[in-house]
């Protein structure tokens, strides 16, 4: 029965697939040290388990009482006994100490020339930014097998915790803070990445996937994901833009008409269009607009603010928006403009994104 | 004399009935009164919260989810941890059982301050108002250790944080009136004879505890102060928008909190000292050192609350040291167990309920302090830290072990505090019932997070595998459960209708057993000389009164000396 | 009520501080209080050693801490095991502040500063 029970409990755990009883599939160079040091543990634990409980039962039936008034004559006290049952687990927590110590070192030093990956991880869900290549994804991370990863993290809003199972590692990503994990995936296929710092509503759905991929074939993924917008034509940018591209812009402006440290997203087109918005100088931007001025037209003022924010600054805020000068290409500033423009059909009055980067609805 | 055993007849006056009406109660300066209010307090709780952890078990049957809205599953899990551990379980045992037996096993006849015993309980009730108010008014969804920066949100969590955090505050003083009620009673307030290596071992753990709860709370105070000031005028001390620092909430939150779990697991461990030495009729093995063990569990355990933060981003620097520190931990909770098994060692075991519990209580305690081990290695508890093994893990030491020990110790003094035997038998199922469906519960819940499922999930619709573990746990929680309902029935009957209870039916040297059963208004006419509490064959059985006695003949200490 | 058969300690339980001697130390304490005043206000930067109003300021804290100690709690008067435990407790905050403040301090490097969170230039800096 026990055995029916135990192997129903191995095989229903096949998860990305593989695993054993006590852990998942080992899908990185750190995972089989990890899973070393807790075998190491657990052995110890059984050893001592076993041997406690089996004599608890032991003396449970060997002195079970047999009248109201016995007499027993047991021993209280014995030094020597003591010293032993103390100095032989001190020496075994030392050595589960050190073997657990040479195991973390080994997951907190990432080794040099490791391939950076960007993580920024908000309610409810995670951005990866390789800067190497340019490219965003949301909700999943592609890297290559066989190679040093280095994840740099930071939240915008609350802690969450970046936890891949199958790779054994973890960190917590704090907001105003870096915080770093390192692996090296050993197999191709899926992982799961999974948020494991509650975070508020959705926390059980802030979840990834990792995509580990041949070394051969990363670069070229990369390249294509970072130039997703090449070939798109105009109309196609909206959809890109809100999916590929907000995400660096939501820490500061909302899709939901709700106030934050930037202005909303929400009927800004209309806003900037018609040149009703005032700045700290005193200038309205309407002023700006026309033959001979320094914007021209609308959709320079956009770009242009992409590039030098500080240039002018909207009335009633901080002046806090950072340079995407050198991060943005020219189809993505386009991209982001068209995106102004048809922002009504990108996001609903709750401020859900309604498509898909490739223009399908999105449920 | 009222030093002696009574015989057969039932005493007419004791503490119970000394004098009647509500408010004889409500402001009583009796311990044992106090006591007995506590534990009817306490014990609600408990089933209140456990309510809440039915639900928590059955919304997890499914992947998706069967019963709750995520918002709703988010209370559930804050509500149930933030009761359960302030309401429940660190009161737990020092009030319930503390105030009541402290007093008499030390031979006393009340605690040193009873007008601040009192002010306690009522501590204990406004701290249970204030939750109440948390839960009906805005809900409260952070999670019973309100991390920031989201339990400063005021968009993101729910608005009853404040009450919570200022119930949590108030039970806070409650816990640290109790604690120094009860080391000034330990120093001050023992009889001629029983010196500090005289004391049952009940005490010398009560005093270990205490001494953590006068040490250790004022930080969580202050730490639920600043939370609330944080919340309310935004001085920016835990929040990054602020400059503030999001880890340094946690070094505060832990700093308390990691004693905190010291203050449940070592009053319990005091309980099964007594149970197992009474139960086997034995003489204790290792007395000094599970007395020392006690103070030591409670000194090293100021010293590694770093060891909740392995993950949090707290430096690899302290992360060791904690580490390190956290193994001598280990130690001396290990011989406490040897401790116990020698004990056992050619005694005369009466598998009782209270020794079903007792019993239960190593096998659990066993598994929640090795898989302690998992956790405090680093390497591995990388792996694991905020995954269902944590919850597993604190579950066995505080629930199976801490909690375990209460129940245990509740059905050990029953017949002393209710004057009244309860039902052998369905103890004895119950005591079983506990144990399996505990294990099952929880055992499974250790797979399921080395395996990869996270703690505080509402859902777990994309790993449908891990759905026969929590199917286990939750069929285990519902047997446990029954074993919970069918204790309180046989409990509250034997109130009504249970066997007159002798003064000792169980065989105890430790002096609550040498007063009636209930005990007196004043527990003790004169003051009682003290012997080894635990030399046993001073007794005998009384067929007629089905309880023991002093055995005729056998001189009673300090007397052959006078 | 509760009485225990006292022991047999010799020292000065039931000692009752006159309250002049009180209010004298209170005067004390406010006249500190204002030096610390004082000192906040004052420009140390004249003297050069811009820090010495903090110094200041906390050797006048340790000085009131201690007579508030002493006097108003008594320990003067009391048996040293009393004082050991208050001292204690103020190792047990050390504790507590020395591993926070270290800990902080081991992972400075990695708050983000200011307003502006530039991955990419946090990413150069990161790099070793």
């Amino acid at each position: 029965m026990l055995w029916t029970v135990t192997s129903l409990l191995t095989a229903a755990t096949q998860i990305e697939s593989g695993g054993t009883f006590w852990m998942p599939e080992q899908a990185s160079t750190v995972a089989q040290s990890v899973d070393f040091t807790f075998d190491v543990i657990t052995w110890i634990s059984y050893f001592f388990f076993f041997g406690i409980v089996g004599v608890l039962i032991l003396f449970m039936v060997k002195y079970r009482r047999k009248t109201h008034s016995p007499t027993t004559e047991g021993p209280t006290h014995n030094t020597t006994i003591e010293i032993v049952w103390t100095v032989v687990p001190l020496l075994l927590v030392t050595v589960i100490f050190v073997v657990g110590m040479r195991g973390y070192l080994n997951l907190v030093e990432s080794p040099e020339g490791s391939y950076e990956v960007s993580v920024t991880a908000q309610t409810w869900f995670w951005t990866f930014d390789h800067p190497e290549y340019g490219a965003t994804q949301v909700g999943e991370l592609t890297v290559p097998v066989g190679k040093p990863v280095r994840l740099l993290m930071t939240s915008q809003d609350f802690l969450h915790s970046l936890w891949i199972p199958s790779f054994r590692v973890k960190m917590d990503v704090i907001p105003g803070r870096y915080t770093t994990l390192w692996f090296e995936a050993t197999k191709v296929g899926d992982y799961r990445l999974l948020c494991t710092e509650y975070c508020g509503r959705d926390h059980s759905n802030m979840q990834a996937i990792v995509h580990v991929i041949p070394a051969d074939e990363f670069k070229e993924r990369m390249v294509k994901l970072a130039s997703e917008y090449v070939d798109m034509s105009i109309d196609e940018l909206p959809a890109y833009a809100i999916n590929r591209l907000y995400n660096r812009c939501q820490s500061c402006h909302t899709k939901d008409g709700s106030e934050s440290i930037g202005p909303t997203f929400v009927g800004l087109w209309d806003r900037v269009k018609s040149g009703d918005v005032g700045f700290t100088s005193g200038e309205k931007l309407s002023s700006l607009y026309g033959e001979g001025t320094e914007y021209v037209v609308p959709e320079n003022y956009i770009r242009l603010s992409l590039l030098n924010p500080q240039k002018h600054i909207v009335k009633g805020f901080l002046g806090a928006m950072p340079s995407f000068q050198g991060q943005l290409k020219e189809k993505q500033i386009t991209a982001i403009i068209e995106m102004f423009k048809h922002f009504d059909d990108l996001v609903d009055a709750d401020g859900n994104i309604k498509v898909n980067t490739d223009g399908t609805p999105r449920d | 004399m009222a030093m002696s055993t009574t015989q057969e007849q039932p005493v007419t006056d004791n503490y119970l009935n000394h004098t009647k009406g509500i408010f004889s109660w409500l402001f009583t300066l009796d311990h044992k009164r106090i006591g007995v209010m506590y534990l009817i307090c306490v014990l609600s709780a408990f089933f209140f919260a456990g309510v809440y952890a039915m639900l928590i078990r059955f919304q997890l049957l499914t992947p998706e989810g069967t019963l709750l809205t995520q918002d709703q599953y988010n209370q559930a899990f804050t509500i149930h941890g933030a009761v359960m551990v302030f309401l429940v379980i660190i009161p737990g045992v020092p009030a319930a059982l503390g105030n009541f037996i402290l007093p008499i096993m030390l031979g006393a006849k009340d605690v040193a301050f009873p007008k601040l015993n009192l002010f306690s309980w009522w501590l204990w009730i406004f701290g249970l108002i204030f939750f109440l108010v948390a839960i009906l008014s805005g809900g409260i969804d952070t999670g019973w250790t309100f991390y920031t920066p989201y339990s400063i949100d005021k968009t993101g969590a729910m608005g009853g944080v404040i009450p919570a955090l200022i119930g949590a505050f108030i039970l806070g003083f409650s816990s640290i009136f109790t604690g120094l009620n009860f080391v000034v009673t330990i120093h001050r307030l023992r009889p001629k004879g029983m010196t500090w290596f005289r004391m049952p071992l009940f005490l010398w753990a009560t005093y270990a505890t205490a001494i953590i709860q006068v040490l250790a709370t004022p930080v969580i105070g202050i730490t639920l102060m600043l939370l609330v000031v944080e919340r309310t005028l935004g001085i920016g001390i835990f929040d990054p928008a602020m400059g503030g620092d999001p880890v340094l909430y946690q070094h505060f939150f832990w700093f308390y909190s990691h004693p905190a779990v010291y203050i449940m697991i070592l009053p319990a461990m005091g309980i099964i000292s007594e149970l197992i030495a009474v139960h086997s009729h034995r003489h204790i093995f290792g007395y000094k050192f599970i007395a020392y063990s006690s103070i030591a569990i409670a000194m090293f355990g100021f010293l590694v609350w770093g060891h909740h933060m392995f993950t949090s981003g707290q430096s690899p620097l302290m992360n060791t040291i904690f580490s390190l520190i956290t193994f001598s931990v280990s130690i001396p909770s290990a011989v406490k167990v040897f401790n116990w098994l020698a004990t056992l060692y050619k005694g005369s075991i009466s598998l009782n309920t209270p020794m079903i519990y007792a019993l239960s209580f190593i096998f659990i305690f066993t598994i929640g302090g090795l898989t302690g081990l998992h956790l405090g290695t680093l390497a591995t508890d990388v792996h694991l830290h905020d995954t269902y093994f944590v919850v597993a893990h604190f579950h066995y030491v505080m629930m199976g072990s801490a909690l375990i020990g209460f129940i245990g110790g509740i059905h050990h003094w029953w017949p002393k505090i209710t004057g009244k035997i309860y039902n052998e038998f369905w103890g004895r199922i119950a005591a079983v019932m506990v144990f399996i469906g505990f294990n099952m519960t929880f055992f499974t819940q250790f797979m399921l997070g080395s395996k990869g499922m996270p703690r505080r999930y509402a859902q777990y619709a994309n790993m449908p595998e891990f759905q026969i573990y929590h199917v286990i746990s939750t069929i285990g929680s519902v047997i446990m459960a029954l074993g919970f309902v069918i204790t309180a029935i046989y409990l509250l009957h034997s109130i009504f209708a249970g066997r007159r209870a002798p003064a000792n039916p169980w065989g105890g040297r430790s002096l609550e057993w040498q007063c009636s059963s209930p005990p007196p208004w004043d527990n003790f006419a004169e003051q009682p000389t003290v012997g080894d509490c635990y030399d046993y064959s001073v007794l005998e059985w009384d067929e007629i009164e089905q309880g023991y006695h002093w055995k005729s003949g056998v001189a009673h200490p300090g007397e052959e000396t006078e | 009520m509760t009485t225990a058969e006292h022991d047999h300690h010799e020292d000065q339980i039931g000692h009752i501080v006159p309250i002049k001697f009180l209010v004298f130390i209170c005067a004390i304490l406010l006249f500190l209080t204002a030096v610390t005043v004082w000192v906040s206000r004052y420009d140390f930067a004249e003297i050069n050693i811009a820090e010495l109003g903090i110094i200041v300021a906390m050797l006048v804290a340790t000085v009131k801490a201690t007579i508030v100690g002493l006097y108003f709690m008594h320990l003067r008067w009391d048996r040293p095991i009393i004082g050991f435990i208050f001292v204690g407790s103020i190792l047990l905050v050390v504790l507590f502040v020395g591993m926070a403040i270290t800990d902080s301090s081991e992972y400075q490097r990695e708050i983000i500063k200011g307003d502006s969170i530039d991955v990419i230039e946090e990413l150069k800096k990161m790099k070793r």
